[in-house]
């Protein structure tokens, strides 16, 4: 049966700049907000926005995403035609292949998409943080007449020369595309959301493809070539909250935007955009008498007998009497003990912090690091990890790591 | 699983002592009275049951579920979508007055053609007035290593007080046991004794054909209830065991034990205690983990996702979705599902059901042995 639209999501990215995060899993499978995963957000916009048949391209360490995914139950995506489905590089007649860049991996999987017949096709990205209407993007394609549509956010002009830049005339046609310019002409960033017509995109992609000196990849690749060929490609403007988290900083500094809703415009509350996940199942939280939590989001299962201040707490955190955690991001399972002092930094899931450690330090005027513990890593009694630690083996009792 | 010697399927009676708790069970059934701050009351046996390999289950309402429907669907929640097995549900046959009587003969009467047809050699049948969370692999293997004909869950606790001196003509029963070297000597109804007792849990074990048997004689002979009509009748000629269950137990009895199991809760050893089996699932409803807005206070609460608290909160349970607006002071109650606590309101030893919205500067109070209830969808 044919589909209008259907949704391919690159969720291959290693996320080498979340470092201790992401050695053993796929940056999209990467925690956030407490008890999400940041592949929930382009899923739950699919389901939300009337799409029901979604492509994840994973390579990278795909087993805690497989596992995330499975059928697509939590997402409203477990349907009899369509559904989600994970694609990693698979054996072909002809030999195998990684991913060798975006436009590859999809056409590895054209025989894929072209299963739905679907008249347009939405190339979605696995690492960022966006509440998106991609139904209202496909009016506009369509309103256009447009072959490829991208979806594009005004950045402030200082910063406009960090992206990929679409340059427009007056009806937002796409005249010119500057990959990170020094002199940049436009402050319209692309978000790495596109929508094409799928025939068009499977012309481009097999063409691309038997380009020797090409990368494969949508930005440096596909783009250009659509503009070569002066294609009807149009920009289209979107205004709510969009947060690539590649970074540390940034993914820490979006956990701490889900605490001020009114402000940063990343709610999680809203009855009518749901962000889906797969739930922990665990009872609900406890405060116990003495404790004290100020400005935070807690999740089920959390167990919190120490002081709690502007942090995010995710499923079946420990927080031992007399400990101090603020303006930290602990994930799941973690235990933070009797009078640890967490600060200003990422504790990542299953982690230990030992009775009296120091994590992190509240920033200062030169000082502004956010301390990353791995997952699963046992930080002694004692301990002290620096503002700007990465840590990714365990810590002894006592020793100090910076 | 298809044909097997130990495999065990389900029968949960989800209206069995409605009459214990009419303020709740007014709208719903005991099974779907909402408890421990994310659950219905069946989510505990019905988790077991899941926990144990026991895929087959029936759950037989005779009335006032739609709720229940609502909250177990097709099973998913608690794995229970299988094409061998999996969740039925058997409401009663409008036409079938019988079926619409509140004892487990007429009830397991209505669904023999169900029973014949499947495969399990034993049934393990519960209540959902209880939360517990046990172990049926074990009292299975008790009962098949025992040879016994019926094996019966017991705890070891007294009846309130209140409970017995009650008139309870219009309450539905229960059972304490005499055992003798694990074998059920003798079955009293409605003991007035005080003091600990080997009280039943109304949980059984029984090879199915011999369930099947029992109860087409005993429906021909008009009889009503499984324990008193049959058991306690051939409590000499049957293999009565009794299985002891040493782990957490939360019978509600009334209002007010519901207030207090709920209560207990809040104590950590107790929380474990009633969760360290198996996982307890319920319905997802996709809320956003709870938000503690600047200014707000909690302590000794058990809270759940979807919660927004603004004001004050000590000793208390929150299910999904409350909130608790800046100025509001709550302190021992039970707020439940979407329930709104607007600004300055200020409550005591209340038990909210769902969506109800108490206004702002309002004041209510009970008392630790009347806690006052409010109904659901009410706006005080």
């Amino acid at each position: 049966m044919a589909k209008e639209m259907i949704a391919m999501l690159l969720a291959g990215g290693q996320g080498s700049r979340l470092y201790a995060l992401t050695q053993k899993l796929a940056k999209p499978a990467v925690p956030f907000g407490g008890k999400y995963r940041i592949i929930d957000f382009p899923l739950s916009n699919c389901v939300n926005s009337g799409i029901d048949t979604v492509g994840i391209l994973t390579q990278y360490q795909p087993f805690v995403l497989n596992e995330y995914i499975g059928n697509g139950q939590p997402w409203d995506l477990d349907r009899l035609n369509g559904g989600v489905h994970v694609l990693p590089p698979y054996q072909k007649a002809s030999g195998s292949d990684w991913y060798k860049g975006t436009a590859n991996a999809i056409y590895q999987n054209i025989a894929f998409i072209e299963r739905y017949d679907p008249q347009y096709v939405i190339i979605l990205s696995g690492d960022q943080i966006c509440k998106q209407d991609y139904s209202d993007f496909l009016r506009f394609h369509k309103e256009k007449g447009a072959e490829f549509s991208v979806a594009v956010m005004e950045v402030p002009w200082d910063e406009a020369s960090r992206f990929g830049l679409m340059v427009t005339d007056e009806t937002d046609r796409i005249t010119e595309f500057q990959e990170k310019p020094k002199n940049p002409k436009s402050n319209l960033a692309s978000m790495g959301i596109y929508i094409f017509n799928w025939d068009i995109l499977r012309k481009y992609l097999i063409e691309d493809e038997e380009d020797p000196n090409s990368e494969n990849d949508f930005g440096n690749n596909i783009i250009p070539n659509l503009l070569r060929d002066n294609r009807k490609m149009y920009a289209y403007h979107f205004s709510g909250y969009w947060k690539d988290v590649g970074t540390i900083p940034s993914l820490w500094e979006a956990n701490m935007e889900v605490l001020d809703p009114e402000h940063s415009g990343i709610n999680l509350f809203d009855e009518d955009w749901k962000i889906y996940s797969r739930n922990s199942g665990m009872s609900g939280h406890k405060i116990a008498p003495g404790a004290v939590v100020e400005n935070s989001m807690i999740t089920d299962g959390c167990r919190v007998k120490g002081t709690v201040k502007n942090s995010i707490l995710y499923a079946g955190v420990t927080v031992e009497e007399g400990a101090l955690i603020e303006e930290a991001v602990v994930m799941g399972g973690s235990v933070i003990k009797a009078g640890a002092v967490v600060k200003h930094c990422i504790v990542a899931e299953n982690a230990v912090v030992g009775e009296n450690a120091v994590v992190g330090a509240m920033p200062t005027e030169t000082e502004k690091g956010v301390a990353t513990i791995g997952p699963g890593i046992v930080v002694g009694d004692n301990a002290v990890v620096g503002p700007n630690a990465m840590v990714d083996k365990n810590v002894e009792g006592g020793e100090e790591r910076w | 699983m298809v044909v097997s010697n130990k495999s065990a399927m389900g029968i949960i009676f989800p209206n069995s002592f409605d009459a214990l708790i009419p303020e709740m069970a007014n709208v719903r059934l005991m099974a779907s009275i909402p408890f421990a701050s994310r659950y219905r009351m069946i989510d505990f046996v019905l988790s077991s049951m899941s926990n144990c390999d026991i895929d087959n289950v029936a759950v037989l309402p005779n009335r006032k579920y739609h709720s229940l429907m609502d909250h177990l669907g097709s099973g998913r929640e608690w794995d229970l979508v299988r094409k061998n097995g999996g969740l039925s549900i058997f409401p009663p046959y409008a036409e079938s007055a019988k079926a619409m009587n509140t004892g487990r003969v007429g009830q397991i009467a209505g669904i023999l053609g169900f029973l014949k047809e499947q495969k399990e050699k034993y049934v393990v049948m519960a209540d959902s007035n209880i939360a517990i969370n046990i172990d049926f692999k074990a009292m299975i293997a008790t009962h098949i290593a025992s040879g016994a004909d019926v094996t019966i869950a017991y705890n070891e606790q007294a009846v309130p007080e209140s409970f017995v001196k009650s008139d309870n003509v219009n309450k539905d029963f229960y059972y304490s046991l005499t055992i003798d070297g694990g074998k059920v000597k003798k079955i009293y109804v409605n003991p007035t004794d005080g003091g600990v007792q080997n009280l039943s849990l109304n949980i059984f074990v029984i090879a199915r054909e011999l369930l099947i048997e029992l109860v087409e004689v005993a429906f021909m002979r008009g009889q009503v209830h499984f324990t008193r009509d049959i058991l306690l009748n051939q409590v000499n000629h049957l293999n009565i065991q009794a299985y002891k269950f040493d782990g957490y137990v939360a019978r509600i009895w009334g209002i007010n034990s519901y207030f207090e199991e709920n209560m207990k809760l809040l104590d950590d050893y107790n929380l474990d205690a009633l969760f360290a089996g198996g996982p307890i699932y319920t319905k997802i409803r996709d809320d956003n983990p709870t938000r503690y807005i600047a200014g707000s206070k909690a302590a000794n609460v058990m809270v759940a996702d979807g919660c927004v608290i603004e004001g004050e909160v000590e000793n208390s349970i929150l299910f999904r979705g409350v909130k608790i607006a800046k100025g509001a002071k709550v302190k021992n109650c039970i707020l439940m599902q979407d329930t709104v606590v607007d600004a300055g309101a200020n409550i005591e030893y209340l038990i909210a059901d769902k969506d109800v919205t108490i206004s702002a500067g309002k004041e209510m109070k009970g008392t630790d042995s009347y806690p006052v209830y409010i109904a659901k969808g009410v706006t005080v």
